[in-house]
């Protein structure tokens, strides 16, 4: 165990922090400075300086895994500033346009002031102030009530993107009794399932230290945590001269920086991927050895791919066949090379095939788990923190009563425990079957304006029986709450500690909380103990629960606190070809039988036949498309998409944030300039996007770097900025939610494994 | 005056991830609308032969900076160490350097009268430490540097290659 620093007040003066920060520039050229790093003891060395103060915690701002250390400085108690931390592994003293915007987020006028309860309908937005202990009084009755009514399983949670706090929505639910967490099927756990049910594991990440070919796929590598540790082995790699090709259907900064891109028609991933096995295949690319040792249902394969050949691709794809056969002849051909796998395959019905496709190519050309390729994570020396979940307690008869797995039963629970679809959750209260989710709570997240379906989610909202909102700041859905809890934002409180890779941090308070708030972890502590569940909820006491969590690491959160910069575990180092181990790991499931049951990989896959899927990966249209819905092209001539992140919002959030909205103004089509200019659109114009389900009235941004028969914009919005002086939009029809011009038929959009939601449909795009 | 201080600008380790412009304004308490720091995306090139870049752009600090001349009441300076600073007293809003600057810094906020990058000279001890721009920028694509004239002259060069479609056409 190492640590920066042992024990320091924790307050640096800022421009202290500066000069230590600085870099040593005196008489040396362009391009060649040296990286002085940060130290703690070179800013303490003058910490006398008053005026302001430095409280090194950690960054809040995007998510999931909004891990980076940095330095928030505040002034007479007023948070003014941030600069990032050098110290953390994480961000190396970089920090975003999202993380430098953090005060303010904590001081915008949409913060929410105190517990409310509705009075007026639902969706009216008319409430009454109460007090916090009067809300949760109202929660925990209405809970109990239910429970004894409906049973437990009556209960259903919206998971946000993954956060620290995410396995005490868990937590709660198993003391509850519900199995019904519900997951967004389109984001991680999708991509996770593919790879672990097909390789033992999720080598999610490239080797890019050492890779001299990547291919970045459906994923945007720099966007979503622009000062973590991808963005910088991204930039590295390309310096390194690392070819890096990408394969997605709009040009963004990542792309800019590539040696290729192959524009894609959004959601025909699988179809690529099918055609790229089938050029790897019939030419005989592929590593023989490792086929012939680790690999089972190769032969099964061969024959299936016959179907999928790249002609075949290139109509449903939009890219040639001769880059089809190119990319694949160089992926498989060059030794050290990895596919960067993203978000975007896990937006599409054929997500749990595309993501097995892409599995096995990487697989059977030998480029699993060695160097330049697709690794199984390195570890550290780190003891693993006990989990908050207690999925332990987790029976068949629990599984059972899921409302809408997000997995097939028989593959429940999954990573974070069992799960249920949002969208199922829905729509379960709309048709109540199985039976009717009864209450939803709905922490940091807004299924209104990040679920597809936004009309349905509507519908529910005004029939569901109980529904908590618990943000900091006003969402889309709380006129439909019956009670809105205000949290305090993690710059305004002293928990949790966040662990990222080898590094372990206690947060710090950097101001006090600017209302009667807490935490979203003591108001599940709160509502727990009021429930009657306290002795799984430490009596309440968050200190105690960190503490119990910090046990394996022999220490308590006191003496985590007192490393400001918390403690870097050194790295065991990675070894490659970890098969062995890696293809006989146990699932979670409750029979514990390992991923893969033949401990290979599963190129045919008998567990997924057994339980009534298809064995091997298959093609699947998004529900409207060029190829598959042809007859509605005349009506609706351009595919629809959208982007999952942002470099200045994260999903649904921070619209309200100034600094950021200036960036980003409006909501933005992204057009080609031909493709507008054929319907006299020009940039800035306001335009009306009209898909079968819905329309819009964004802007047009006329965007070279785009397929001309694809248009793309940003998801999640709907908040104005009052300090800007923007209204909201409406959140269904006329405004720029994008989510409600998809499809949600339950047979055509959704992914029948994974429940991934389709998000591309056709549009017909007019000035407006 | 051999060297003078100028930023340095990688497009190859530029994100686009507007860091260096948010920390300026946040830095510099940066009024709503001004942009003394703008990252720019650069487009060249037809479907599907597109290129896109970044630049990231405050004041050049020029080496012949044409705004000084432009100015009729003399109200900017250009320094010694290289750093161009404009008096806010002295200026009358005529916009005569925001006509001639190539590179889009002089801003006009609610005041009227010129604003721009002053390198942080007064928050920043330049010798030993760099504004919070360069400090933020998670790849180091921004830096600040002590140049040579010429090698200041050539990134102004690039800078402006770079920038100039995108300016004209906004
Ligand atoms: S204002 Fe423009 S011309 Fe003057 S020094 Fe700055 S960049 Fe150069
Ligand atoms: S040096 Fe200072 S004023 Fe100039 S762009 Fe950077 S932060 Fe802004
Ligand atoms: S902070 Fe760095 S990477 Fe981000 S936009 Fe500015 S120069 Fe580019």
């Amino acid at each position: 165990m190492s640590s920066d620093k042992k024990e320091h007040q924790l307050v640096l003066n800022r421009r202290t922090f500066l000069k230590a920060a600085g870099l040593g520039i005196a008489g040396v050229a362009v391009g060649k400075f040296p990286f002085e790093s940060f130290t703690l003891d070179e800013a303490m060395a003058a910490a006398a300086k008053a005026g302001e103060t430095a409280i090194p915690t950690i960054c809040a701002m995007c998510g999931p895994a909004a891990n980076c250390g940095v330095y928030a400085f505040t002034k007479n108690g007023r948070f003014t500033k941030v600069a990032g931390m050098k110290e953390s592994p994480v961000n190396a003293g970089g920090i975003c346009p999202k993380g430098q915007a953090a005060p303010q987020w904590v001081y915008s006028p949409e913060r929410l002031k105190y517990p409310l309860k509705r009075v007026g309908k639902k969706g009216e937005g008319k409430f009454q102030q109460i007090t916090w202990n009067e809300a949760i009084a109202i929660i925990a009755d209405t809970l109990k009530r239910q429970k004894e009514k409906y049973g437990p399983e009556s209960l259903g949670m919206l998971s946000p993107a993954r956060r620290t706090y995410s396995e005490y929505l868990n937590r709660f639910l198993i003391a509850h009794g519900s199995p019904n967490y519900g997951h967004s099927g389109i984001c991680a756990m999708q991509l996770s399932f593919g790879f672990h049910y097909t390789v033992g594991d999720w080598p999610r990440a490239v080797d890019y230290a050492n890779s001299d070919l990547v291919l970045i796929w459906g994923k945007q590598p720099i966007y979503s945590a622009p000062a973590q540790d991808g963005a910088r082995a991204y930039i590295n790699a390309k310096a390194r001269g690392a070819k890096l090709i990408a394969i997605k259907p709009s040009m963004e900064p990542d792309v800019g920086l590539a040696d290729l891109w192959v524009p894609i028609r959004p959601g025909t991933d699988a179809a690529l991927a099918l055609a790229m096995l089938h050029v790897v295949v019939n030419e005989n690319l592929i590593d023989k050895p490792f086929v012939e040792q680790w690999c089972y249902g190769y032969d099964q394969l061969k024959e299936h791919v016959q179907k999928y050949p790249p002609a075949w691709a290139e109509k449903i794809t939009g890219i040639p066949l001769n880059r089809i056969v190119e990319i694949a002849r160089l992926f498989a051909t060059t030794k050290r090379a990895g596919i960067d796998l993203g978000n975007g395959v896990e937006h599409v019905p054929s997500s749990n095939d595309a993501i097995r496709a892409v599995a096995i190519l990487i697989a059977i050309t030998g480029h699993l788990d060695r160097p330049g390729g697709n690794i199984f994570g390195a570890a550290s020396k780190m003891p693993r923190p006990k989990s908050v979940n207690m999925q332990e307690r987790y029976t068949q008869a629990w599984v059972d009563k899921l409302v809408f797995p997000e997995f097939p039963k028989a593959f429940q629970p999954f990573a974070e425990g069992t799960s249920s679809a949002y969208y199922g959750l829905f729509n379960s209260v709309l048709t109540e079957k199985p039976y009717p989710i009864r209450a939803i709570i709905a922490p940091g997240s807004q299924a209104l304006v990040s679920n597809r379906g936004g009309k349905r989610v509507v519908e529910a909202l005004k029939k569901l029986d109980f529904y908590v909102v618990a943000d900091v700041a006003r969402t889309a859905d709380m006129p439909y709450a019956d009670i809105v809890i205000p949290l305090a934002t993690p710059y305004e409180i002293d928990h949790p500690f966040e662990v990222r890779g080898n590094w372990i941090m206690a947060r710090n308070k950097v101001i006090e909380p600017l209302a009667d708030y807490k935490s979203i972890f003591e108001f599940f502590c709160d509502l727990g103990v009021k429930m009657g569940y306290g002795a799984d909820f430490w009596g309440g006491s968050m200190t105690a629960s960190m503490n119990d969590q910090l046990k394996p690491l022999g220490m308590t959160i006191d003496e985590l606190r007192k490393q400001p910069t918390g403690i870097k575990y050194e790295m065991i180092p990675k070894k490659y070809e970890t098969y062995e181990t890696v293809f006989n790991r146990k699932s979670p499931r409750i029979s514990k039988a390992p991923f893969l049951p033949q401990g290979k990989v599963a190129i045919y896959n008998t567990s997924f036949k057994e339980a009534g899927y298809t064995p091997l990966p298959e093609w699947r249209e998004p529900p409207e498309s060029i190829t598959g819905t042809p007859e509605l092209t005349k009506k609706y001539p351009l595919i629809l998409s959208d982007y999952h992140t942002s470099n200045v919002y994260t999903a649904s959030w921070q619209r309200n944030v100034p600094y950021l909205r200036e960036i980003e103004p409006y909501p933005a089509l992204h057009i080609h300039p031909d493709t507008a200019s054929e319907r006299g659109i020009k940039n800035g114009d306001w335009i009306r996007v009209e898909s079968p389900h819905g329309w819009m009235k964004v802007k047009a941004e006329l965007y070279p770097g785009i397929r001309p028969d694809t248009v793309m914009m940003l998801h999640g919005w709907w908040q104005g900025c009052k300090e800007l002086g923007f209204e909201d939009f409406p959140l269904l029809d006329g405004g720029a939610n994008v989510n409600i011009m998809y499809s949600v038929d339950a047979q055509k959009a959704f992914d029948p494994v994974v429940t991934a939601m389709s998000s591309q449909t056709l549009v017909q795009v007019s000035k407006a | 005056m051999s060297t003078q201080y100028g930023f340095s600008f990688s497009k190859d380790k530029c994100t686009q991830c507007f860091g260096c412009e948010v920390a300026c304004k946040n830095w510099r308490d940066g009024e709503l609308g001004v942009r003394w720091r703008r990252v720019y995306k650069i487009w060249a090139g037809r479907y599907p032969d597109v290129k896109l870049a970044s630049a990231s752009v405050s004041c050049m600090h020029c080496t012949d900076p044409v705004c000084v001349k432009a100015c009729p009441v003399q109200a900017i300076q250009k320094r010694e160490d290289g750093i161009v600073v404009g008096d806010s007293n002295k200026c009358i809003g005529c916009k005569a350097c925001e006509k001639e600057c190539p590179f889009g810094a002089p801003q006009f906020g609610a005041t009227g009268k010129m604003q721009k990058c002053d390198m942080c000279m007064n928050e920043v001890d330049l010798a030993k430490e760099s504004p919070p721009c360069v400090e933020t920028c998670p790849t180091k694509a921004l830096q600040l540097a002590k140049l040579e004239t010429k090698e200041k002259q050539v990134i102004e060069r690039e800078i402006q290659k770079l920038i100039d479609a995108t300016l004209r056409t906004g």
